[in-house]
């Protein structure tokens, strides 16, 4: 018995549960037919290709770990390689070193989570920004313009003033 | 600046890193370039073994569509 890791891709013409159920059905189901043990899955749901794969942009991802015999590993390949709903899977063995699996799926999720979250605050953020600036502007901008052109009219009358005022001149 | 530490420790072995796993593709970004190829060792600063594991975790990660092959695609 060997310890064996397998990331499948499904394709994108199913809704999430036929994927999770073909999942199932094409990888652990065979697996568990040629008695092996299932230790560990992971239906990561659907997420989107760095590249363009067979025309598609995304696809469903699912990652398992499970022991078997070396010997019928040869007829899984054989098998998943003629499935038309995998559309690319990844067969590696697993080392001593990584006995405890991560579920990715979660930490996707938490991480979708947290940036829906940031990007909403990064919002509400600037919508505050802009209405503080605006009260701002409202603040200092109105008063100064108006107190700057009654000083001048005001200087200017005063000037009037003294000249008429003037004895000296004879008008 | 502050000054530079006098032998730079590879971020792998710093976090004691046994394994690296081809399904962080989080981390497995940081080692690529401009141009999506695998950073050299001089630029990364990862240890000889790290580095190994680093650019098969990378290739896979290619394959399974999770990491890009080239920053451009016609």
């Amino acid at each position: 018995m060997k310890k064996y890791e397998v990331m499948a891709i499904l394709a994108n013409d199913l809704n999430e549960a036929d994927a999770a159920a073909q999942a199932k059905k094409s990888i652990l189901d065979r697996v568990t037919e040629l008695d092996g043990k299932i230790t560990f899955e992971d239906f990561w749901g659907a997420k989107g290709f760095a590249y363009k794969i067979h025309g598609e942009k995304w696809g469903y991802y699912f990652v398992t770990q499970f022991e078997i015999d070396p010997n019928k590993i040869t007829e899984l390949e054989r098998e998943w390689n003629i499935d038309k709903k995998l559309v690319r899977f990844l067969l590696t063995t697993v080392t001593g070193k990584l006995e405890n699996p991560v579920k990715y799926s979660e930490l996707l999720e938490n991480q979708a989570a947290s940036k829906k979250e940031a990007e909403i605050a990064a919002v509400e953020a600037k919508a505050t920004l802009t209405a503080k600036r605006a009260a701002v502007k409202k603040e200092t901008a109105a008063p100064a313009k108006t107190e700057k052109t009654e000083e001048k009219k005001d200087s200017v009358d005063r000037k009037f003033d003294a000249i008429l005022d003037d004895a000296s001149l004879d008008l | 600046m502050p000054p530079r530490p006098k032998k730079f420790i590879c971020t792998f072995c710093r976090n004691d890193v046994k394994e690296i796993d081809y399904k962080n593709a989080a981390v497995l970004a940081q080692y690529i370039t401009y141009y999506r190829s695998i950073q050299s060792r001089f630029h990364t600063g990862v240890c000889l073994k790290h580095q190994r594991q680093l650019s098969t975790a990378v290739k896979r990660a290619r394959f399974m569509g999770l990491l890009p092959f080239v920053r451009y695609e016609k």
